[in-house]
């Protein structure tokens, strides 16, 4: 078992990242210090790494077939997202998001040793897997910080203080969100071609997500063109959240669910 | 800002008067709904409605030059400017929403409601409501793509990218359908076969034939579960993520521990034990010790989870507990097989799940087996799709994936101009 090394290895990439987050928490007030929160945490990072890799070597195959090794595959690409994310959009918060959700798979992991070896059925050890997931995963989190940032400009215009600062910053967190939903329907229709020759079969899950997508297009080129609209673009923008919850958790209470092929619970 | 737009005026304006907004763009939207409606209870037959080559390239050909002459002749006309706005847009997307939302509401099934079955709210997909809607989304679409393509700028690439792919994307996959053929074929272990089945159930002679090899099922361990005896359900982390049954290792369960001194992938009773064999439906067994760590007391007994031909064996450790083993799981199937050609070719291919082959513009996927017959099924099921509008649709969803990392790149114009 190659998985003996993982509380080794998870522990130290966690006391890292731990500490780099509280650095990255400090450096708001202290500038100089956001230097080295990155510098620890891109070394936890390189030993959650350095698992994968010697996992792999000793497993002789890409570890994609089991759900304990599905979430070290998120654990690893999430600060990925979020360093590159970073690098060009300079949202500290962002990374600190990132990290903090990668740290999480890894509790996860950690925390039920048994993953380790469930199974993954035929049709999800695919190469496409991973990045449909991790897309959607990071889209559906950008997605909800641009809502929080709409909720902060809803309460501010009750105030009567609402500075259009906040939805610019809104409009740009929709636009990267937006950009990794759309990566991830399409990741799923090449996927989908593959395994089963359909592109797109309108699966409830499908089309929930399909209606998310179209609620924040309409939210884009509303706000594209009708930039001083701002009250009616927080509606649509709040709107366009509540498709995104129905699509992430509601769709197995509606009465299309027994349709779906994106329930795994067997 | 450095576009003007029209409500950053307060003009006062009549409905219908120049230029239509949003009320008129519900409105024709709403009409075309109703419209489709109509079609849907009074016209529309059970059969959907499809085209095939070579009306559906004719079409697509036709469309695209419309839409080029209304754009370049037609374009100070009352319809096409609408077309071109926002509010068009705006609409169109919006009722294609709503209309998808009743899609994801509803299922997608014969229904008990003769409201539902009349409407067609049950085959939105078909639907002429759906279709009319849909027709205007890919009009706008398709015009302003025309119009940011004759008025090409570096800075509209992104724009391209998003609105042409999905333009590409969307028209190529509905108009491909008529000309998608799906066929499934049965091939037996030992045997050739050539003739398969098509989605209306005729059957359709290959070219070609499929030569099954070897059918091959790999199997996960199978698994140790805590049996509820009353219920009969499993009764330990409601039943997600059981313990693999390995030879030597111990497991723990509440106040039980439970060692498996022996396990075999494929075995047969033979008086009162389990022994390897390798035959038609020889189902796994392990041998468990159980320790009742509350008193101490030891069982010791033989479990199977059966087969087809083979009962199940489950072990009572208590008056509420049993030791079950679960029907293995499937981690991979794949059958070895030969194609054989009409002048003599032969080529070997291993056909698996998520790995299609492809052959003389077919792929050739692995579907199914014959699941009551598990891993000593002969059949293995195959299905060959073609597509040969696969790479037009390709190169629309390859469009769209660069104008997402575009945009996620550039992020939002104007809230870097201003
Ligand atoms: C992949 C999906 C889409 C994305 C990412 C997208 C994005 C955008 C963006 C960012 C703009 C403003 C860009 C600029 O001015 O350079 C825009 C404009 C526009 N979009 Fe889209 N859009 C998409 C789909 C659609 C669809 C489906 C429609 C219509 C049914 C549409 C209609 C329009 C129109 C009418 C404009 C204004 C064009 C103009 O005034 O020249 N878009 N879109």
């Amino acid at each position: 078992m190659t998985w003996i090394d993982f509380p080794l290895y998870s522990s130290i990439t966690g006391i890292l990242w731990t500490a780099g987050l509280l650095f990255l928490l400090i450096s708001y007030k202290k500038q100089q210090l956001f230097k080295f929160a990155n510098v620890l945490l891109v070394l936890g990072w390189i030993a959650l790494i350095v698992f994968v890799v010697k996992l792999w070597i000793e497993l002789d195959r890409p570890p994609m077939r089991t759900l304990g090794e599905t979430r070290l595959w998120y654990a690893t690409f999430l600060p990925l997202i979020g360093f590159i994310t970073y690098i060009r959009w300079k949202y500290k918060w962002f990374l600190a998001y990132s990290i903090a959700m990668a740290g999480m798979f890894l509790a996860i992991n950690y925390l039920n040793p048994e993953t380790y070896s469930k199974t993954l059925m035929p049709a999800l050890q695919s190469p496409w897997f991973i990045p449909h997931v991790l897309v959607y995963l990071f889209s559906y989190a950008v997605l909800a910080a641009s809502s929080i940032v709409a909720i902060k400009g809803w309460y501010d215009s009750y105030k009567g203080n609402f500075n259009i600062e906040t939805l610019k910053l809104a409009d740009n967190l929709v636009y990267i969100g937006f950009a990794f939903l759309t990566l991830g329907l399409l990741f799923g229709a090449l996927w989908a071609k593959e395994a089963w020759g359909h592109y797109w079969t309108w699966d409830p899950k499908e089309v929930w997500a399909f209606l998310t997508w179209m609620g924040y297009l309409i939210y884009i080129h509303y706000r594209h063109f009708h930039s001083n609209k701002t009250k009616q673009a927080l509606t649509i923008l709040a709107l366009a959240f509540v498709v995104l919850l129905v699509c992430w958790f509601g769709v197995n209470y509606l009465p299309v669910a027994n349709t779906s092929v994106h329930t795994y619970t067997n | 800002m450095t576009r003007m737009s029209e409500d950053n005026f307060k003009v006062q304006r009549n409905l219908w008067e120049n230029p239509w907004g949003y009320v008129e763009s519900f409105f024709i939207g709403f009409g075309l709904m109703i419209t489709g409606f109509f079609l849907e209870v009074f016209v529309a037959s059970d059969t959907p409605f499809t085209v095939a080559y070579p009306y559906n390239i004719i079409f697509l050909i036709g469309y695209v030059a419309l839409l080029v002459v209304l754009y370049k002749w037609f374009s100070n006309t009352q319809v096409i400017r609408w077309l071109t706005k926002v509010p068009a847009s705006i609409s169109s997307i919006s009722l294609v929403t709503l209309l998808v939302m009743i899609m994801g509401i509803i299922p997608q099934v014969a229904s008990e409601s003769n409201f539902v079955n009349n409407l067609g709210l049950n085959k939105i997909t078909s639907n002429w409501a759906f279709l009319l809607i849909l027709f205007q989304f890919l009009t706008c679409l398709g015009l302003i793509s025309i119009k940011r393509i004759a008025q090409f700028k570096w800075s509209n690439v992104g724009f391209i990218l998003n609105h042409v792919g999905l333009f590409l994307a969307l028209t190529a996959g509905m108009l491909g359908t008529g000309d998608l053929q799906r066929l499934s074929i049965n091939t037996y272990e030992g045997k050739p076969s050539w003739i398969a089945i098509d989605a209306q159930k005729n059957q359709v002679e290959l070219p070609f034939a499929f030569y099954l090899k070897d059918f091959i099922i790999d199997e996960y361990h199978p698994k140790l579960a805590l049996v509820d005896n009353k219920t009969g359900t499993i009764a330990q982390n409601n039943g997600k993520n059981l313990y693999l049954i390995e030879k030597g290792e111990t497991y723990y369960f509440q106040n039980f521990e439970v060692t498996v001194d022996e396990y075999f992938e494929t075995s047969g009773r033979i008086g009162n034990r389990y022994h390897f064999v390798n035959e038609l439906g020889a189902p796994p067994s392990a041998k468990i010790t159980v320790k009742n760590t509350t008193n101490d007391s030891i069982q010791n007994a033989w479990i199977s989870s059966g087969s087809f031909s083979h009962p199940y064996e489950s072990l009572k450790i208590s008056d509420a507990y049993s030791m079950v083993m679960t029907i293995p799981e499937i981690k991979k199937f794949s059958s070895d097989i030969d194609i054989l050609t009409k002048d003599g070719e032969r080529i070997s291919t291993v056909l698996e799940v998520n790995k299609p082959f492809k052959f003389r513009g077919y792929k050739i996927y692995q579907l199914s087996y014959d699941d009551k017959m598990g891993k000593w099924s002969d059949l293995s099921v195959l299905e060959l799709v073609r597509d040969p509008w696969l790479p037009v649709i390709y190169i629309g969803i390859f469009m769209m994936i660069a104008g997402a990392i575009y945009m996620f790149w550039m992020g939002n114009k104007i809230t870097k101009n201003q």
